[in-house]
């Protein structure tokens, strides 16, 4: 067994011993993957997953690094980026994604990507254009 | 600033090339001959406009044993994202690849550490 593969069992028999933990969060995540463009409510997830909402969002966060609604977040607009890139509209784009409104939409695409919506979907049809 | 680089020192260009493209599964973005060595950089089939990958030859002699011990450890020099790690790991064993670390668990991710023939191990991770 290599160095590196001794490490990884290290981390994973000291950061992660319960393993029942551990596959409700990944349960969550995959959750959020598959229904993310519908009205998610974190609470029914940490209830689904047998924790209390706070216990839930403190494990996700350890886990993955983010907390689930920013996790949520990021899966959005990445699902956002592939309809732009497609060419949907953007308030078709923001109100298929789950988003409530094209300002708050606009704002988190932004915050997230660096670019506008508008700015991406224009990207994405001069490089079609091209090809 | 953009990150649009980044780079594993191969001690073969043409072999690796064949095998990033032909068993990984990559596309040639740029050749450009440069004398004894060229400026090669790989992209992802899914994401050509991606990060490219730089096959960037290994000329300087300390960065030989650095390569060579992080190998010899199975320290990987780099990591590429697959959507299902055990389909993949399936896949690049039945066309002769070299793992030294089977798809295991750590955590969230699952992680598994193949030769790329080349003087590095690599990583492919599922989240």
């Amino acid at each position: 067994m290599t160095f590196y593969h001794q490490q990884v069992q290290y981390l994973q028999q000291n950061l992660y011993p319960k393993d029942y933990l551990l596959t409700q969060i990944i349960r969550s995540k995959k959750f959020i993957d598959n229904n993310y463009a519908n009205n998610i409510n974190l609470d029914d997830i940490a209830d689904k997953a047998f924790f209390s909402k706070f216990h839930f969002i403190r494990l996700f966060k350890r886990y993955y690094g983010v907390t689930p609604h920013q996790y949520l977040i990021r899966v959005r607009v990445a699902g956002a980026k592939k309809l732009l890139q497609s060419g949907m509209s953007i308030s078709d784009v923001c109100y298929e994604i789950g988003f409530e409104s094209v300002p708050s939409f606009t704002k988190l695409f932004k915050t997230i990507t660096g670019t506008t919506p508008l700015a991406c979907q224009l990207k994405s049809a001069i490089k079609s254009n091209f090809e | 600033m953009k990150i649009k680089l980044t780079s594993v020192m191969v001690n073969d260009q043409e072999k690796a090339l064949k095998f990033y493209t032909e068993i990984l599964g990559f596309v040639k973005k740029t050749e450009i001959p440069m004398g004894e060595h060229k400026w090669l950089t790989v992209v992802s089939k899914e994401e050509q406009d991606g990060v490219e990958l730089v096959l960037e030859p290994l000329g300087f002699a300390p960065a030989k044993i650095y390569q060579r011990e992080l190998f010899n450890a199975g320290i990987p020099a780099t990591a590429f994202n697959v959507d299902d790690i055990n389909k993949e790991y399936e896949r690049l064993t039945s066309l002769g690849v070299t793992f030294s670390m089977k798809p295991t668990q750590m955590g969230p991710v699952t992680l598994a550490v193949f030769d790329d023939t080349c003087g590095n191990n690599l990583q492919i991770f599922q989240v």
